[in-house]
């Protein structure tokens, strides 16, 4: 919680005036810190629900095409 | 001194090199590769190499400055991996990889395309020994794969550079047009580079190569793809938005990988997915950006790839799974990989950090908000995976009291230096910016960009602790683009091969049908029609059949005796003879 506080006063204080670039997060402080966070959480979700219902197979999946060997 | 197509010296070194007593092999491959690098600082930029082949101007050797930039990293990686390498003396692996080295710079250097496919088609050979090397059944299963997959790219390479030239009546290898031709070209390119839907045998192969083999196989291929893109490509929006999703599908599928170099390969893709979106983005500080990350990247990922290859050396494992605990046994190897793994997050002061950030810049210069976010979102994702899962699982977390054997000191200065040259691109950016294409005008070291990626970084790694504990590697494989010809081979082998050789079976059972029912014929007709007749007779008067012939049957029951042939033989005598008296 302290790290976000510092973030957030650095990114207002720093970021905020000297952003060279404006898209619509330039205005949210700490924007990064949340995106890192989410982003983390929704990859990792994202990749687990990706994997368990349709992509993870054991790992003899593909052995078994070649049980004629 | 004029300029001299670097890619001969390798293949001259190739050549020698299994002649050579086995103890002094590995210095001279450090010694080519010196050598090489001599050459390379002395080349004339601009300057070329042409000669007359059939009917068409030929040029082996064209350098400039983006040329000259992925010329410089590949000469170096290829000292770096021999160094890593130096235990090795099996000469295969290093011919190989000697080739290998040589046909990516052949590529890089090449002004024409008939060129550029020569050495395009080597660099695919020479990098499968690399896999074969490993003498394993699934290496040698995923080094065929590799090797079709290839065989493929190439065929299209080739059609569209033959199309190319019936349409512009130009070798020169430039910047494409567009047209089926292009295309083509581009098929191909984007194959190499590993593009989604066509990167399904670069995770299939590369965790299958050696210890060393895997390292080089990191460096080259997609790189040399990304360069031939850079230079016939740059600005198509399509590799632009491909880029970006390639960075995001590839830390996706890293995350669900359980084999540590699989995972690293994953993130070769999503690597090559920011370099791929700075070449199609086209700008000036995008395609500088593009050409800075290759530089960095093949760096860290090679210093990755050292890493888990000491792992699999040291224990014979390389899935985390079977992994854990090895901090105490092998903790200089971590520090070599986390300084890697730091690079290639964009932690501040290593490689990553002053490369990555100039693709991102690239794309904020343009205004392109979207993928500003995707890539960032593949930054979270990398940091994620190497910077935190991968180090967890093989050196912390459950201990499985692996046994380890040591390890050659090659190996570790082989890491050292590689480690070193990630810090000092990371803490002195110009010896990097100084090479690359086009004059830079990029600070890193902002206030702002620190305090962004910090968050970035610092966040992320809170939320990977939040749910550590219920993370847990999956002793499980992940299906990708691959399956589209894996799963169908069985398919196809049946179609190709077993119901062929079915056919061949019917086919020859049919003709022995044939000729044993001949022989019956032609060897007794008389006794064939008597069977005949009175099988007919049977079946028509529906009279049971005799089931079987009588115990004393001889096969000459109904045969014409021999004196009935003599018979008939004499008498048309007599008829020629008196139809000759007559007439």
């Amino acid at each position: 919680m302290a790290t976000l506080i510092i973030f957030i006063i650095l990114d207002v204080l720093v970021v905020m005036g000297h952003a060279h670039f404006v898209f619509p997060w330039s205005h949210i402080p700490g924007f990064f810190s949340l995106f890192g966070f989410l982003g983390c959480l929704v990859i990792i979700g994202g990749a687990k629900l990706l994997g368990h219902f349709w992509l993870q197979r054991g790992e003899d999946y593909y052995d078994k095409d070649n049980e004629h060997e | 001194m004029s300029n001299f197509p670097l890619a001969i010296i390798y293949i001259i070194g190739a050549v020698l090199l299994p002649v050579l007593p086995r103890q002094i092999r590995s210095a001279f491959f450090l010694i080519v590769s010196a050598l090489a690098f001599f050459i390379l600082i002395n080349l004339e930029t601009g300057a070329s190499l042409t000669f007359p082949f059939l009917n068409y101007e030929l040029m082996a050797c064209r350098v400039d400055r983006l040329s000259l930039a992925f010329g410089y990293v590949f000469v170096i990686m290829g000292f770096l991996g021999g160094v890593y390498g130096y235990h090795v003396k099996e000469s295969l692996q290093q011919v190989a990889a000697m080739l290998y080295v040589g046909s990516s710079l052949g590529v890089v250097f090449a002004g024409d395309l008939f060129t550029l496919i020569f050495f395009w088609e080597i660099m695919a050979i020479s990098s499968l020994f690399l896999i074969w090397a490993r003498r394993t059944q699934e290496a040698r299963k995923a080094g065929f794969r590799y090797l079709l997959v290839h065989a493929f790219g190439g065929s299209a390479l080739m059609a569209g550079i033959l199309l190319h030239l019936q349409q512009t009546g130009s070798l020169l290898f430039t910047h494409f047009d567009g047209g089926v031709a292009s295309y083509l070209i581009l098929l191909s390119f984007a194959l190499n580079a590993a593009v989604p839907p066509l990167n399904g045998w670069l995770p299939d192969a590369y965790p299958e190569g050696t210890v060393t083999g895997s390292v080089f196989l990191s460096a080259f291929t997609t790189k040399v793809a990304v360069y031939a893109l850079a230079r016939g490509f740059a600005g198509l929006e399509l590799l632009m938005w491909l880029g970006a999703f390639m960075a995001v599908y590839g830390v996706v599928f890293a995350f669900l990988a359980n084999d540590g170099r699989r995972l690293l390969s994953y993130h070769i893709i999503s690597q090559v997915g920011y370099m791929v979106c700075g070449v199609g983005i086209g700008t000036a500080v995008a395609v500088n950006g593009a050409t800075a990350h290759a530089f960095a990247h093949i760096l860290y990922k090679g210093l990755l790839f050292m890493g888990m290859g000491t792992v699999l050396y040291a224990t014979g494992r390389n899935r985390m799974t079977e992994l854990g605990g090895l901090f105490k046994k092998m903790w200089p190897t971590l520090i070599f990989f986390m300084v890697g793994a730091f690079s290639i997050s964009g932690v501040p002061l290593f490689s990553g950090f002053v490369s990555k950030s100039m693709v991102i810049y690239g794309a904020e210069m343009e205004h392109l908000g979207a993928i500003v976010l995707l890539l960032s979102l593949a930054s979270i994702g990398t940091f994620l995976s190497i910077g935190l899962k991968l180090p967890y699982f093989t050196w912390f977390s459950t201990d499985r009291g692996v046994k380890t054997q040591p390890v050659p000191p090659g190996m570790y200065i082989g890491m050292g230096l590689t480690a070193a040259l990630c810090i000092a691109i990371g803490v002195y950016p110009a010896l990097l910016y100084n090479l690359l294409p086009f004059e830079v005008h990029y600070q890193p070291y902002t206030a702002s960009h620190l305090i962004e990626s910090m968050q970035l970084l610092i966040f992320t790694g809170l939320a990977f602790w939040l749910v550590m504990k219920k993370l847990h590697a999956e002793a499980t494989i992940t299906l990708d683009t691959d399956w589209f010809y894996r799963r169908p081979s069985r398919l196809a082998f049946n179609v190709f091969s077993v119901s062929i050789c079915e056919l061949f079976g019917a086919i020859e059972r049919l003709s022995l049908h044939l000729v044993r029912y001949l022989v019956r014929v032609g060897g007794n007709p008389a006794g064939y029609a008597v069977e005949v007749t009175r099988n007919a007779g049977h079946i028509l008067l529906r009279t049971e059949k005799p089931a079987r012939e009588p115990l004393d049957f001889s096969p000459d029951r109904y045969r014409i005796p021999l004196g009935f042939m003599v018979l008939v033989v004499l008498l048309v005598l007599v008829v020629l003879l008196a139809w000759d008296f007559l007439f």
